[in-house]
């Protein structure tokens, strides 16, 4: 069952196109990706999804509601972690959770949430003096409280260190086990390749390509590379006819092997042939971060912010 | 009516907390405290000056910084996410902030009664309505403030540069007596001025000027719609 449906969405700001044609679907218990370069489209097309913004044209279902007139009845049943929001310098985190628990018919106990996030400590700390990863934390219990059928998660993991993102990688596949659908925006490739089952990728205000992670992956239609140190004499002429290699090139000691598809068997197998050892071997494997490229024409980082 | 008490629990916490509220209710006592010394006793006019200070600090400088950086931090729009709509935590404020004014009233009537041998005020319904005329009247000016700067720091320099000159022309830096003609009779019709007046009229027992009570609700009623019409919740 679709929990989220988008139909040719479109919003302009002025003459700028910022979303142009946007459909996709979500389905009920998976962790959605939208990723994109920052000015994609990404934020833009969640909070359509969220009720605050109009889209300019095209349809929007979330539990077959209307987030704009089925806003109040909407609210109930979804719980947002907004990208740049705070809270009032001086309230603690346990007034925060006690506050929002209340906004809500069937709220979750917000104790437990701060046992679950680890704010158990802090309950009696002041929002002002929090951390970047417990002000973080506590956005998404805050997100969580109203027990949700759907959570939206905008940039997550921003400003965390790395062990902090890799334990909130891990209460986020916590939440799809209980069963909520979650809609991550992300600009990061290995969030998006460690936690979405399906993942929308965004660029100028389109979606390029919607797939599992691994699919893209493997349906970047680009040259891989093999590197390896020959330890013996080593005629490039050996690799050049091996079916699949594109080209032989060398760099320092290193020979680097440009090929499609199941070349690099093929090298390995024509080196022992020849008996040639070799030290250092490596196959270079495409990320998502290749994906992007293969399906924009150009680096993840380039667009403008 | 999900949340809208806990919310004014938890706001009426952060109002507590927040350092201009003690900065509001401090600043007239400490004025009433430092010039009663120059009064007469059954004197009426330095507790109406300390009362207009009061309620100007918390109209134009509480009111719109805490409504100015609620909008810049993103909790109006973090709340239109939830099923309590960012209006009820817009009236929570404005509620909290009328009874905290009205406290802060309250306790410089008493301290210059009790300390200073004011005269207890001698029209008690009429300094009400005045309060409450001129009360809303600065309030729609803290509003408009909140409804146009651009971030909480804004609206804090705004309010405190509006409120010197405001001051000055309402007569609390100075009786106005002693102010040029001009700015004397043009100060009458600023918004502390004419609360000042009110309440001063009120408390000594002079007869009710209605036009002052009207100019007041006049500029709660228009100011108040231009902030309401420009008012961005994001």
């Amino acid at each position: 069952m679709a929990v989220i449906e988008v139909a040719d969405l479109s919003k302009r700001y002025g003459k700028l196109h910022v979303l142009n044609g946007v459909s996709f679907s979500v389905e009920q218990g998976e962790i959605f990706g939208i990723l994109g370069p920052n000015g994609a489209g990404k934020t833009t097309t969640v909070e359509c999804v969220e009720g605050l913004r109009r889209p300019d044209g095209g349809s929007i279902r979330v539990l077959g509601l209307d987030p704009v007139r089925g806003g109040r009845e909407l609210s109930h049943q979804v719980g947002v972690q907004l990208q740049q929001s705070l809270l009032p310098e001086n309230l603690k985190v346990w007034e925060a959770l006690d506050l929002y628990a209340s906004f809500y018919d069937s709220p979750k106990d917000w104790r437990e949430l701060l046992e679950e996030w680890g704010l158990a400590d802090k309950r009696n700390v002041r929002f002002g003096t929090l951390s970047g990863g417990q002000k973080q934390r506590l956005f998404i219990a805050l997100a969580l409280v109203g027990d949700p059928k759907v959570a939206f998660l905008d940039e997550l993991t921003t400003g965390l260190d790395p062990a902090a993102r890799r334990a909130t990688w891990e209460l986020i596949k916590q939440v799809r086990a209980a069963g909520v659908t979650v809609v991550l925006v992300s600009h990061y490739m290995d969030e998006v390749e460690e936690l979405c089952d399906r993942v929308a990728v965004f660029d100028r205000g389109r979606i390029v390509a919607l797939d599992t992670p691994s699919n893209l992956v493997s349906a970047v239609d680009a040259d891989q590379h093999l590197r390896f140190r020959p330890l013996a004499p080593l005629d490039d002429a050996v690799l050049t006819g091996v079916p699949g290699v594109v080209s032989v090139t060398r760099s320092g000691d290193q020979v680097v092997v440009a090929g499609r598809g199941d070349f690099a068997g093929a090298v390995t197998s024509a080196l022992a042939r020849e008996r040639i050892p070799v030290a250092e071997l490596r196959i270079e494997r495409h990320t998502l971060e290749d994906a992007f490229v293969a399906l924009t024409g150009r680096t993840f980082d380039s667009e403008e912010s | 009516m999900t949340g809208f008490s806990k919310l004014a629990q938890v706001e009426a916490k952060l109002l507590l907390r927040d350092p201009g509220a003690i900065f509001s209710m401090a600043i007239p006592l400490f004025i009433l405290v430092i010039f009663s010394g120059g009064t007469s006793p059954g004197d009426t006019a330095l507790p109406s000056m300390s009362m207009t200070i009061a309620v100007g600090l918390v109209g134009l400088y509480m009111v719109p910084t805490t409504l100015a950086t609620y909008r810049e931090r993103g909790i109006l729009r973090r709340l239109s996410t939830t099923p309590v709509s960012p209006g009820a935590l817009l009236g929570v404020q404005l509620i909290l902030q009328l009874v905290f004014a009205m406290l802060a009233a309250g306790l410089l009537v008493a301290v210059s009664i009790v300390a200073f041998q004011a005269a207890q005020p001698a029209r008690v319904a009429a300094m009400s309505a005045a309060f409450l005329l001129g009360t809303s009247a600065i309030f729609a000016i803290g509003l408009l403030i909140a409804a146009t700067a651009a971030s909480g720091r804004a609206a804090n320099g705004i309010g405190v540069l509006l409120y010197f000159p405001l001051a000055f022309l309402g007569g609390l830096m100075q009786p106005k007596e002693a102010m040029p003609e001009l700015l004397a009779t043009i100060g009458e019709f600023t918004p502390l001025g004419l609360f000042r007046q009110a309440i001063h009229d009120a408390w000594s027992g002079a007869a009710t000027q209605p036009l002052l009570l009207a100019i007041m609700a006049a500029y709660a009623l228009v100011v108040g719609s231009v902030a309401a019409r420009f008012f961005r919740w994001e």
